[in-house]
């Protein structure tokens, strides 16, 4: 066998394997979960505010005009809060 | 306080599609779970529920409050800090009369095992679908 039969038989070979067997661990994650979420990582996207679909508000009308007023509507009166 | 966050109103019909990653941190498939959660439980409840994905600046709890102050009464907002490990539920005037405290916390803890987990969307949609059926139907 010259240097280069050589070569790849015992490295070329190995290292076909190995990247084998870490996309079949690794690649699922790598294509289908590009964002997942950590804790304890930081999140550096920016901040999102979803709302409902119009429709399935009642009296949407009114509540679309004081969204894009932006002023002070309401008073916060209770909740919950939590950290993990 | 805080009119620099944009609203995203039907960001799921208009947004984009595909598996890429948007500027918000959700892929297209994430954006439709929480869209069909947001509006089948507002829909159900007649509460208007929103999810605020983002930083809160401390104190955490004042930011939830002055970001609700934008919306209505009978509105309930879920605001996630997934950075600062923080999440806050608040209620408005007519909204806390259908959503007790007990209630709210009841949906914070669900939403907190989701969080600790990992699972973002999953914990707020658990959430929202908990705030819905503890406030009943219209």
């Amino acid at each position: 066998m010259t240097i280069v039969q050589t070569v790849l038989v015992f490295v070329g070979i190995p290292a076909a394997i190995v990247a084998v067997i870490a996309f079949a661990v690794y690649g699922k994650s790598i294509l289908h979960q590009p964002n997942r979420y950590r804790p304890g990582k930081p999140w550096s996207y920016e901040p999102a505010w979803f709302v409902p679909h119009p429709d399935a508000v009642v009296h949407q009308t009114s509540e679309h005009k004081q969204l894009e007023a932006n002023t002070i509507t309401t008073t916060a009166v209770g909740g919950a809060s939590g950290e993990w | 306080m805080s009119g620099e966050v944009k609203l995203q109103r039907n960001l799921v019909q208009y947004g984009p599609v595909g598996r890429d990653v948007t500027e918000h941190g959700f892929t297209a498939r994430q954006l439709a779970r929480l869209d069909e959660a947001l509006t089948l439980s507002s829909r159900e409840s007649g509460l208007v529920f929103s999810v605020y994905v983002g930083e809160l600046r401390p104190p955490t709890r004042a930011h939830a409050e002055a970001l609700f102050e934008k919306l209505t009464d009978d509105s309930v907002l879920v605001a996630v800090a997934p950075g600062q490990r923080v999440l806050h539920i608040v209620t408005g005037p007519d909204s806390a009369k259908r959503l007790p405290n007990r209630a709210c916390a009841l949906a914070a803890l669900a939403m907190r095992a989701a969080f600790a987990n990992g699972d973002l969307v999953g914990g707020i949609v658990t959430g929202l679908r908990m705030l819905a059926d503890s406030a009943g139907r219209i």
